[in-house]
């Protein structure tokens, strides 16, 4: 960059091409603007339209400011539904999203070591058919694995098997997966493997070189992993959709579409739910930034 | 999981075995059962969560089950059937648009956005934050907010009327609600998209553009002759996942065409497989439809692989 401008700079007409810059830079700040304008309107909307009452929504442009802050609208929203509160909701996005997350940790990195370190026969052919399962459209799986989980037995449950449980919304994630897979044998690899030699040397079984030396040092990569299977989660609506049957299990994507089914043009209160239920996704968001780049670029995520 | 012994410790345990066995890289004897004891869950989960339900999927596609009675052996009848399936063709023909639509726009926006933000400007992380926003939502309240910018009353129609365009139904019109779903689709699906091509954007040497600058290439040859050859292969990547998706939409279908009964305007192909499976128990239909929309996906897939050489450029 600095190279360049001082090769430019020879030229001997310098000011009107710094002129030129500082005009192309602005118009690239506004254009840059507006963009990011664009992107956030949407939530300006759903944070306002939550604020205001149901009668200013419809009788005041979109476009303006609550006349009052009706934070009533949350309260409402949250106990809108009979017998459960969306806190239900919420909490049973948490632990669905928590044990999807730490099933795919523990699963995902150990397939990923056998991977990278270990040399077996058909070791290539086995990656590549995990990696295709990346590519193929998972709705192929709905109606078996349906099928599977309604022979599982369950004594808790009403059915007697697994459907209306969550336990088909986690279990999976206990046996191993494409994309955390993929990104922490790619991880893996950048560890030299004279670390895991000088640990053989002293005496370390394969488990132990796996979590003493492997796993200390992916920590980054886990971070990626775990923050994008939280997300996914905590974001599905179809698999909760399937599988869920009564309100109290719902987690936060079922219940939001349900209460939009059952309060058409209540429009305050929708808007405060939708709010309440990206709230978390944001807050990882902003704290984990960096991890949801890196993992984006390895992964290119889902839509 | 948590707390593990010390006992396992490598740096401890050195000093009490001197024997210096193997070391170097190729197989070593007794890793076998490492390696599965590494690999079994993950080979349980290709095998029973993955690999075996696809074909699974096609047998009972071949079958009439409502899960209740036992599975009735009907051949290729369900196939046939979707064939003539007026609902299962719109579907066809509504996702088939979506995706023609949805990936060209959105990767050519996609690639405009990110040629932009790759910016050495002050305050570009804030701006990359508010683009970056949408990603993380889910698309059920994504979808909400847009039924309200999209109703009669909302702030798009307010627009409209201010510019003396009549208000529209946009997802409640026939012809307005698939375009409609698309656009706000576009919207969110945009910021992975430009990380994704930052990332390219990224990895393109700057020694490439020093030469460039000093052949005398001005910002539109280097753009054409550099930036957008070298940025091919992460096109082609987007593009794949882009087509892959746009293939599953469902979320924005289910929230914004009035759940229960999405006009046959929005029905798309996995809203068609939820609804023959899940909610009428049509098992052996919804696995046929499965098995097509597979079919689909898979052609257009390596269709566009083939098209590989003729436009990435790999470096």
């Amino acid at each position: 960059m600095t190279v360049r401008s001082v090769k430019l700079g020879v030229g001997g007409h310098a000011p009107p091409r710094s002129a030129r810059k500082i005009a192309r830079r602005t118009g690239l700040y506004l254009a840059l603007v507006a963009g990011g304008l664009a992107m956030m309107i949407p939530f300006f909307w759903m944070l306002t339209t939550s604020l205001k009452t149901r009668a200013e929504v419809f009788s005041t442009a979109p476009l303006s400011f609550p006349t009052g802050l009706h934070w009533e609208n949350y309260a409402k929203m949250w106990f809108a539904l009979p017998g459960v509160t969306f806190g239900t909701f919420f909490q049973n996005s948490i632990v669905i999203a928590s044990l999807a997350t730490l099933g795919q940790l523990i699963t995902c990195s150990m397939a990923a070591y056998a991977f990278a370190v270990f040399e077996f026969r058909g070791k290539r052919v086995l990656f590549a058919l995990i990696l295709a399962t990346l590519i193929i459209p998972f709705q192929i799986v709905l109606v078996p694995n349906f099928i599977l989980y309604r022979y599982l037995p369950f004594p808790l449950s009403e059915s007697g098997n697994w459907i209306g449980t969550n336990l088909p919304l986690w279990v999976w994630a206990f046996f191993g997966g494409a994309f955390g897979t993929f990104l922490l044998r790619q991880f893996f690899l950048t560890i030299p493997s004279e670390l895991a030699d000088a640990a053989r040397v002293d005496g370390a079984n394969p488990w132990q070189i796996f979590r003493k030396v492997y796993v200390p040092l992916a920590m980054p990569a886990l971070a990626t992993l775990a923050i994008f299977q939280f997300m996914w989660s905590w974001n599905d609506l179809l698999d909760p959709l399937i599988y869920l049957r009564d309100l109290p299990t719902y987690t936060t994507t079922v219940g939001l579409a349900f209460f939009q089914g059952q309060f058409v043009g209540k429009w305050p209160e929708m808007m405060a739910g939708a709010l309440v239920s990206l709230l978390p996704m944001v807050i990882l968001f902003l704290v984990a930034q960096k991890y949801f780049v890196r993992g984006i670029t390895l992964s290119g995520l889902k839509g | 999981m948590t707390s593990t012994s010390r006992v396992g410790d490598p740096v401890r345990a050195a000093t009490k075995r001197p024997a210096r066995t193997r070391s170097g890289r190729g197989p070593r004897a007794g890793e076998g059962r490492w390696v599965l004891l590494f690999l079994a869950p993950a080979l349980i989960g290709l095998a029973v969560l993955s690999a075996g339900p696809i074909l699974a999927t096609f047998g009972i596609s071949l079958t009439k089950w409502d899960m209740l009675t036992a599975p009735q052996f009907v051949g290729l009848d369900n196939y046939a059937r979707l064939l003539g399936d007026d609902r299962f063709l719109k579907a066809l023909r509504n996702t088939v648009f979506y995706t023609v639509v949805s990936v060209p726009v959105g990767l050519t926006l996609a690639l405009g956005l990110a040629l932009a933000l790759n910016q050495q400007i002050r305050g570009i992380a804030w701006i990359r934050t508010a683009y970056f926003l949408p990603l993380v939502t889910s698309a059920t309240a994504i979808a909400l907010v847009w039924l309200w910018i999209y109703s009669p009353t909302g702030p798009l129609n307010d627009i409209l009327a201010a510019l003396g365009i009549p208000r529209q139904r946009w997802v409640a019109d026939p012809t307005l609600a698939m375009p409609s779903i698309i656009a706000m689709s576009i919207w969110q699906g945009l910021p992975a998209n430009v990380i994704i091509f930052l990332a390219g954007l990224q990895a393109i040497p700057a020694e490439y553009y020093d030469a460039a600058s000093v052949d005398g290439a001005g910002r539109q040859k280097r753009l054409r002759n550099i930036t957008l050859p070298l940025l091919t292969p992460s096109l082609f990547f987007t593009g794949v996942l882009a087509l892959i998706g746009a293939f599953q939409v469902f979320d924005q279908v289910y929230v914004m065409a009035n759940p229960g009964k999405p006009g046959e305007a929005t029905i798309t192909l996995v809203y068609f497989i939820y609804e023959a499976g899940f909610r009428n128990f049509k098992m052996g239909y919804a696995g046929a439809a499965s098995w097509i929309m597979f079919l689909i996906v898979a052609v257009a897939t390596i269709v566009y692989f083939r098209t590989q050489d003729r436009w990435v450029h790999y470096q």
